[in-house]
């Protein structure tokens, strides 16, 4: 025999260590910081405390616009000139959006940290904003986000967004805005938008070989001349669920597959049945092996592969599932799928599906330990949620301790199978007397 | 400039079967790096079964003689570990990463797929895995707005017969035509220890990994007669220019300049390497400056130029750019081609040089900055080369670019056998 039948155990578990965090205030902001000695890269993230929560109704994709307008040039130098500065460096600046914060970050190694803060403050903190560049980059963005929605997914996930949380709300439009919303905007909007929002100092975020830092230095550069407190945040917002399925077609003439996004309001990030729900969700649609994937995927062929999770900001969360399918089998693929939640939320989780769920979860920790850019996102998490030094270690603690009562509870209470909205972009002409034939919701016109 | 580019020991075995095994040990995180690279992929594939070193490496995780289906991703992320695999016209690739004390359990694994696929291997998971290859087909390639581009700009650079032909994903037809025994025999083929490199990244020390790698793959018999792909180094010139349009349902006109460079590995390459990141990586380069924000005719965010980085033949060289709003495809094509152009005319400079030298320096330090990152890397050079420490040489030889090679470069691959490739919205075709 040439093969080893038996399947060999664990060696050893290696102590988990976050790397060491250091906060302090510095420069009339905050710095939240962690030494990676020997790493010979850095990053450096500016958080701010405005997402596209702040963004007003009518204005989505309003920071998305002012990102891009931050680098067409600086009270220092013009665009051209900036790219060369960055770009010298080797480095380039990454800006990031989420309903609860915005980033610009560099990732450069570590000699070159200070001059790349330097150049990230002058960006974020005294952009020229030329009105006329400012409308070019308006109208390249709007072009961007048409390129985008000409792809299978974004109206799919702009319809069940907005029939989730109501399109009247800011959270019920999409994140990034539409190329409708962003080609209305005007020149002060983004002005506006930046003096009331980017003009205060908010929190650098470092990872790094601290040995080789200058903490007050780069603070020094990142907050300066900046003023004002902390945004009012709001609380959790409670979100209704619908009464009744129901089934959202979105139209893709001539699609050779159709594009499934299923969900429903979730808790918010706070919530304390947060980790038993994030397991849930990962027995259900997050690993490889989850029953969705195994189901439509592995069993049926349906798809190349379906996801699912609960996903939670400051004040509202969501439950989706989203795949795309072989257009001939869209009926039969949303009915297994609708199937398999149903399954989950009356009968539970195994411990043989849970063992997995949260090794898998507890495990990526450890993995995620390696790159400063993983750390420098584990650090942000801690920043935003206002959550402890030893944050890491204790969710690693509570997912490795979940037991199956308690994550079948959760699904118990979290899924909403009754309550989902079923969006589905594709070929209507093709689908649409099979979607009624499915009798799994009403079909909204 | 650096002495070395990967400043980590690298260890190397070699297994009485042939198997290579590399390893550089790294205590920063409790995880480990474990890759297999088989030097199989699409270049192998002769006519009438194109896709199927990729769907074959879709059938690597469907069970073995000691593993069920699917129990392989089971027990990786079970253990924490995330995984995957990649074909390219190159090589297939394995790899998952784990907490450090679940190593044993990747390199039984991967021996276990290594040498007893053949037994699992059933019709049932063969058809199923047809279907979810042709959905990914369908997802990446048909479903989306120039997801052919790919697939249509192989067969104008390389002429038929030639192994970089055809894409890897396969055509729909070959696919349909695929049966077991092909598969059973492609395993038998291919997927032998003398054909593979296992690299292992990370919290683990050289000596206990060589042994586990006796341990588990030592008795997995060599294979001494794995056909050679077709030889595709020398393709030569036609002198012509191949041009393509398409109508299609894209939402603006977008127009692809390719042609043949060097290989992956070669010097010519490292200068393509250079050369395209001044062409087309980041608001400073040339085309965001010239099209993006000089003339405004291309949309800011779709503008680039990338070496395609394939080692067993000249390797693609590909410049794009996306129309603005009112610009027409022929306007933008002419403004893509001068600025390609202009790489042999106009002497590039000594602030083009260091801006491109600074990003490739700090993308290279990225990529190593996992232990996956590491391990895939690692597997590259001792595949394709024959030695791992290769990969040190790797970032000095791209900051040794001249712009004298560049203008040299430029003109030798610029001058002919030009592919223009142009997508345009189907209402206004």
């Amino acid at each position: 025999m040439t093969l080893i039948a038996d399947r060999p155990g664990p060696g050893a578990a290696r102590p988990y260590r976050f790397p060491p965090v250091v906060r302090r205030a510095a420069a009339g902001g905050q710095v939240v910081a962690a030494h990676l000695p020997g790493q010979n890269l850095a990053v450096a993230l500016l958080l701010l405390d405005v997402g596209a929560g702040q963004e007003p109704v009518g204005k989505e994709g309003l920071s998305g616009v002012l990102a891009k307008a931050l680098e067409e040039g600086t009270a220092q130098r013009d665009a051209a000139a900036y790219a060369l500065a960055v770009e010298g460096l080797g480095t380039a600046l990454s800006t990031g959006l989420d309903w609860d914060s915005f980033q610009a970050s560099v990732v450069i190694p570590v000699d070159r940290l200070s001059a790349a803060v330097e150049l990230l403050a002058e960006a974020v903190r005294t952009p020229r904003l030329d009105p006329a560049d400012v409308r070019r980059v308006r109208d390249d963005e709007a072009t961007a986000l048409r390129m985008d929605w000409a792809n299978p997914g974004p109206r799919a996930d702009a319809a069940l967004r907005a029939d989730l949380f109501g399109a009247q709300n800011r959270w019920g439009r999409p994140m990034h805005g539409d190329p409708e919303s962003v080609a209305g905007l005007d020149v002060e909007d983004v002005t506006v938008f930046h003096s009331e929002w980017f003009l205060r100092p908010g929190t650098l975020i470092v990872a790094g070989d601290l040995d080789r830092i200058d903490l007050d230095a780069l603070a020094a550069a990142a907050f300066a001349g900046t003023g004002g407190g902390p945004a009012e945040r709001g609380g959790p917002i409670e979100v209704p669920l619908h009464s009744g399925r129901r089934i959202i077609l979105v139209d893709r003439p001539g699609s050779v597959q159709s594009t499934l996004r299923l969900g429903h309001p979730s808790p918010h990030r706070a919530h304390p049945d947060y980790v038993p729900m994030t397991l849930a969700g990962t027995v259900l649609g997050g690993a490889f092996t989850s029953r969705l994937n195994h189901l439509l995927r592995e069993v049926h062929g349906y798809t190349y592969g379906i996801r699912g999770d609960f996903a939670a900001s400051r004040r509202f969360g969501r439950f989706a599932v989203s795949s795309g399918v072989q257009t001939a089998v869209t009926a039969p693929a949303l009915v297994e799928a609708v199937g398999e939640i149903t399954r989950t939320q009356a009968t539970g989780v195994t411990e043989e599906e849970l063992e997995v769920a949260r090794s898998w979860r507890a495990g990526q920790l450890s993995v995620e330990l390696q790159s400063p850019r993983a750390i420098a996102s584990a650090l942000t998490t801690l920043v935003v949620h206002d959550l402890p030094d030893d944050y890491h270690a204790r969710l690693r603690e509570s997912l490795l301790s979940a037991d199956v009562a308690q994550v079948s509870a959760a699904a118990a209470t979290h899924l909403h199978p009754e309550a989902l909205t079923l969006v589905i972009e594709g070929d209507a002409a093709v689908i649409r007397d099979d979607l009624e034939a499915t009798a799994l919701g009403d079909l909204l016109p | 400039m650096p002495d070395s580019g990967y400043p980590w020991p690298i260890q190397t075995s070699r297994l009485d079967n042939g198997l290579r095994v590399v390893v550089s040990e790294d205590r920063t995180a409790p995880a480990v790096a474990v890759n297999l690279w088989y030097d199989v992929g699409s270049r192998h594939e002769p006519a009438g079964q194109t896709g199927f070193a990729h769907l074959f490496e879709h059938l690597m995780f469907e069970g073995s003689v000691n593993v069920a289906k699917t129990e392989h991703m089971k027990l990786i992320q079970g253990s924490g570990g995330s995984l995957n695999a990649t074909t390219n016209p190159d090589r297939t690739n394995y790899f998952e990463t784990v907490p450090a004390e679940h190593l044993e359990l990747a390199l039984w694994l991967e021996a276990d797929r290594m040498g007893g696929l053949v037994p699992a291997l059933t019709q049932e998971t063969l058809d199923n895995q047809r279907d979810v290859v042709k959905n990914e087909r369908r997802q990446r390639y048909e479903n989306v707005p120039y997801g052919d581009a790919w697939l249509r700009l192989l067969p104008l650079l390389y002429p038929p017969g030639h192994p970089y032909h055809h894409a890897t994903i396969g055509s729909m037809a070959d696919l349909n035509a695929a049966d077991l025994a092909t598969f059973q025999a492609f395993h038998q083929t291919y997927y032998a220890p003398n054909n593979a490199v296992l690299t292992v990244v990370g919290d683990a020390t050289a000596s206990d990994v060589f042994a586990l790698a006796d341990k588990y793959f030592g008795a997995l018999p060599a294979r001494d007669d794995i056909p050679p792909a077709p030889d595709g180094r020398s393709v030569p010139a036609t002198g012509q220019t191949a041009v393509e349009s398409v109508s299609a349902d894209v939402p603006a006109p977008r127009v692809y300049i390719a042609h043949r460079s060097y290989p992956f590995g070669s010097p010519g390459y490292n200068v393509i390497t250079v050369l395209a990141t001044i062409l087309g990586s980041g608001r400073g380069s040339r085309l965001y400056q010239r099209l993006a924000d000089g003339e405004r005719i291309a949309q800011p965010d779709l503008v680039g130029a990338y070496g395609v980085d394939l080692a067993h033949a000249p390797a693609p060289l590909i410049a794009t750019a996306t129309a603005r709003p009112g610009v027409s495809a022929e306007r933008l094509a002419e403004g893509l081609a001068d600025v390609v152009d202009e790489l042999a005319t106009v002497p590039v400079t000594a602030a083009e040089l260091d801006r491109a030298k600074a990003l490739l320096s700090t993308g290279w330090w990225r990529q190593l900055s996992t232990v996956d990152g590491r391990a895939d890397l690692l597997g590259r050079y001792t595949t394709q080369f024959g030695d791992p420490a290769r990969i040190a040489e790797q970032l000095p030889a791209l900051l040794a670019v001249t712009a004298e090679q560049i203008a040299e470069a430029a003109a030798d691959v610029l001058a002919t056998d030009r592919v223009t490739l142009t997508y345009l919205p189907e209402e206004t075709s």
